[in-house]
């Protein structure tokens, strides 16, 4: 609708620099997408640094074999076990990577903006709201279930919980159609889906996994909330019941809780080519295997509540479980091959590349993701009977630990464009040292554990009329392996600490930085550090290859 | 009218949804229940039926999600403006309302559980919401010029949102105050009326005194009393009043009246 004869004709210059001081004002009231991800990233910082303090306190409870109780029940330890585990997929592993997406992935398709900005703004604050509400109800007794039965301001509690996750979830949804909607209609000329920068590719793909199967919770949490609210309490609140978590279990189990860890395949194939200072070597590949391991992680089908007990001897579970394995490891083979090609010009950037923060980070995160699914494998072969034992959380923590560190490399990677600063270099190899060792004990201690019958939820209160797993076949060495699991979180904890320090460091810095430091070849480089309003001074040139950047330096000659 | 995404979406929704009706009633669904989503009827095999619908839902939300707000669809946009080539630069303005809209969503939320009053509340904020985005989303394709744009959007919006606004801060402030005065002790309730006047006076002062006022410290201020003011009017809702002691003539007069009724 025209309201005026002869409209004026479309600026195509672009919009000055951003400013860099950004207030509430703008916090309230922002369209741009690098300031609506920065939201998310700080978000999922927070939630990152709180879910790993409640993991160390779980594992020491869990390696304390005296009779002290650092919850003070068998209720609060489970309300904070399930905290710690939804927490750590929904007000982390997930806000982290949408935000690096809402600030990276429309400059990598040659975009202005993220598709519905307002849409993308309200998604992040919807966040916040709903964490807060969750966060805010489980500490005042609520949570995914009670274990010793409620009272009636408890039953309060453990709804807004519900409610809380349902808010949780449907801001990530709100988010995942705008970032999915940017890569497939925001794109510049030339650049058809096999040209797409591979994180924004695993965005996609991740994103459309969240879009299939998170409304599938949110009928989970109907479901649960309406029983809880005068249904038939069918999930015995009332007289003490693990059901809710049952129910809602499958999102932190395998498959769904792969979907969660595509984007590490995307960080991990972005970062190889800028250490190699060379195209992919195998792009085409790795595109498709990024897809693949999106259909082997759709997860919202595997649900023991609706399947039985034995969900997990049937036969696509155990398919899913053996087959997500490979297309992780030919992620990582072909990054390996792009790697190994790399050209060192005999000046020595080639294995200064290889030894950067964001390097050490993509290449732990992938390690880390290839053995939460080989513990994945390991979990679907039925002889083993791991179904229920610490090898689930084994799976779950290595796998999001890996997500967690590719988020953390990725958020190294593009400092300059999400802040326009450096993030210092030493403090990162550190922390991405530490994180990656935190979260290799923390999971290879959970999977021994569970080859020794260690139940998945392991505590046992005198006196409690919680149901009790089976006592494990060696109970000593159990209890070592439970104070490796706790060092693991401990030293996770300092990793994040650390980052916290290395943000707020780089957050008092100005040094101005290079637009494209690292010889990155994919759009989001040929923006300033930090870009302006518009992301990019004139628009971008037709895209010919998955390499743009690189195509440029070839017609001006300069390199090959 | 109707975007290229749109048609695509929503037909792959109906498609899908087409299908999970067949797939219901092929798999042992009857009367109404494939067509009621088993409130009238069985679904016949759940899993397959769910999945179908789930994605037809799914493309049906994103299919109206690129029609009602249009602003991933370039040609739409350009066409719209009746301009060769979009401005490259972002389009969409800054707004309040995203952020108004998720704390309508969360009052909802919240208000299903405690009390139906934070959840109307909550729905009426949405409602609201789903009026403004739309204009705005309006307003910033009416014409090629932004500035034109926000003329233009004022000169409809601004003689309704005014009144409208100040009535519906004066009528939440009164009631959330009224709630916290009810609900806190005698003593208490002079103090939180001192305390909310002086805040008034407070306000008003620094709104005459300064000429131009930080707008990051004008958000703030609304932000933080907004929320004050909401949080202590739910809190004191849901801890109910303070017990009133009646006089005892009433109570006695009450009492004859209730005997001679019977």
């Amino acid at each position: 609708m025209t309201m005026t004869d002869s409209p004026p004709v479309a600026e195509t210059a672009l919009a000055a620099a951003s400013p860099r001081v950004v207030g509430l004002f703008d916090a309230l009231t922002t369209t741009d997408h690098k300031r609506i991800g920065r939201l998310w990233l700080r978000s999922g910082v927070l939630a990152l640094l709180a879910a790993t303090i409640v993991g160390v306190v779980l594992t020491v409870e869990n390696s304390n074999s005296s009779a002290d109780d650092l919850f003070g029940g068998v209720n609060n330890y489970f309300q904070y076990f399930s905290a710690y585990r939804f927490g750590l997929v929904l007000l982390v592993v997930a806000p982290l990577f949408v935000g690096l997406a809402t600030v990276v992935v429309p400059m990598q398709v040659g975009a202005t903006n993220i598709a519905f900005p307002r849409a993308a703004h309200g998604a992040v604050w919807l966040f916040m709201i709903g964490a807060g509400i969750t966060v805010v109800s489980v500490v005042a007794g609520g949570g995914w279930g009670a274990l010793d039965g409620v009272s009636s301001g408890e039953r309060d509690a453990i709804a807004l919980t519900l409610v809380g996750t349902a808010l949780v979830i449907v801001s990530l949804l709100a988010a995942s159609i705008c970032i999915a909607t940017t890569v497939v209609s925001l794109r510049t000329a030339g650049m058809n889906l096999l040209r797409v920068p591979l994180f924004a590719w695993s965005m996609l793909v991740a994103t459309s996994v969240w879009l299939l199967t998170l409304p599938i919770a949110l009928g989970n949490l109907a479901l649960i909330y309406f029983d809880l609210r005068g249904g038939p309490g069918e999930y015995g609140v009332a007289e003490g019941s693990s059901d809710i978590y049952t129910q809602l279990g499958w999102l932190v189990e395998q498959p769904q809780v792969y979907a969660f860890a595509i984007p590490v395949l995307g960080v991990l194939g972005q970062i190889a080519p800028v250490v190699a200072r060379r195209r992919h070597a195998q792009h085409t590949a790795a595109v498709i295997l990024i897809g693949l391991f999106g259909l082997l992680s759709v997860g919202g089908w595997s649900q023991p509540a609706f399947q039985g007990a034995n969900y997990d001897e049937k036969f696509i579970f155990i398919v899913f479980g053996l087959f997500a394995v490979l297309p992780v490891l030919g992620s990582i083979g072909a990054a390996t091959d792009t790697i190994a090609k790399r050209s060192d010009d005999g000046d020595g950037a080639g294995i200064s590349g290889l030894l950067s923060v964001y390097s050490l980070g993509a290449i732990g995160a992938g390690l880390l993701l290839l053995a939460g699914t080989v513990a994945g494998l390991a979990r679907v072969i039925q002889p083993w009977d791991l179904g229920g034992r610490t090898t689930t959380t084994a799976v779950m923590n290595l796998v999001l630990y890996g997500a967690v560190v590719a988020a953390i490399a990725g958020i190294w990677f593009w400092a300059p464009k999400i802040s326009g600063r450096h993030l210092p270099v030493m403090m990162g190899r550190l922390v991405l040292f530490d994180l990656v060792a935190g979260a290799v004990l923390l999971g290879a201690a959970d999977f021994v554990s569970g080859f020794l019958e260690a139940p998945a939820f392991g505590y046992q209160v005198a006196g409690s009329t919680a149901p009790l797993m089976a006592v494990p076949s060696d109970q000593n060495l159990i209890e070592v392996m439970n104070v490796v699991a706790a060092v693991g979180a401990v030293l996770i904890v300092l990793g994040v600490l650390g980052v916290v320090a290395a943000l707020a460091k780089a957050a008092r810095s100005d040094e101005s930085v290079e637009d494209n430091p690292y010889g990155g070849q994919t759009l989001e480089w040929t923006t300033s550090s930090p870009p302006s309003s518009g992301n990019f001074s004139e628009p971008p040139e037709r895209v010919v290859s998955e390499a743009p950047l690189l195509d440029t330096v070839s017609e001006n000659g300069e390199e090959a | 009218m109707f975007t290229t995404g749109f048609k695509f979406f929503f037909g792959l929704g109906m498609a899908l949804a087409g299908a999970a009706v067949f797939y219901g009633y092929t798999t042992g669904g009857n009367h109404m229940g494939p067509l009621s989503m088993g409130w009238k009827g069985g679904i016949g095999e759940h899993l397959g039926y769910s999945l179908l619908l789930g994605l037809g839902v799914t493309a049906i939300t994103v299919a109206l999600f690129l029609v009602f707000f249009r602003d991933a669809d370039p040609a739409a946009q350009a066409h719209y403006m009746g301009v060769e080539e979009i401005p490259t630069n972002s389009l969409v303005t800054a707004s309040f309302w995203p952020v108004v809209g998720a704390f309508g969503v969360g009052a909802m939320a919240i208000g299903l559980v405690l009390h139906t009053a934070v959840f109307v509340t909550g729905l009426v904020v949405c409602g609201v919401v789903a009026i403004e985005w739309l204009m705005d989303s309006w307003a910033d394709r009416a014409t090629g010029d932004p500035e034109a744009n926000r003329v233009l959007r004022n000169r409809v919006m601004a003689p309704i949102e005014i009144p409208a606004l100040g009535a519906a801060m004066v009528a939440l402030g009164v009631l959330a105050t009224s709630r916290i005065l009810l609900a806190t002790s005698k003593l208490g309730s002079v103090v939180v009326a001192g305390v909310v006047s002086v805040l008034i006076l407070c306000i008003a002062v620094l709104f005459v005194s300064k000429r131009r006022i930080n707008r990051n410290i004008l958000a703030g201020l609304v932000l933080v009393t907004a929320v004050a003011v909401l949080a202590g009017g739910v809190v004191a809702t849901v801890t109910g009043e303070r017990d009133f002691h009646h006089h005892e003539v009433d109570d006695e007069h009450d009492g004859a009246d209730s005997v001679e009724g019977h």
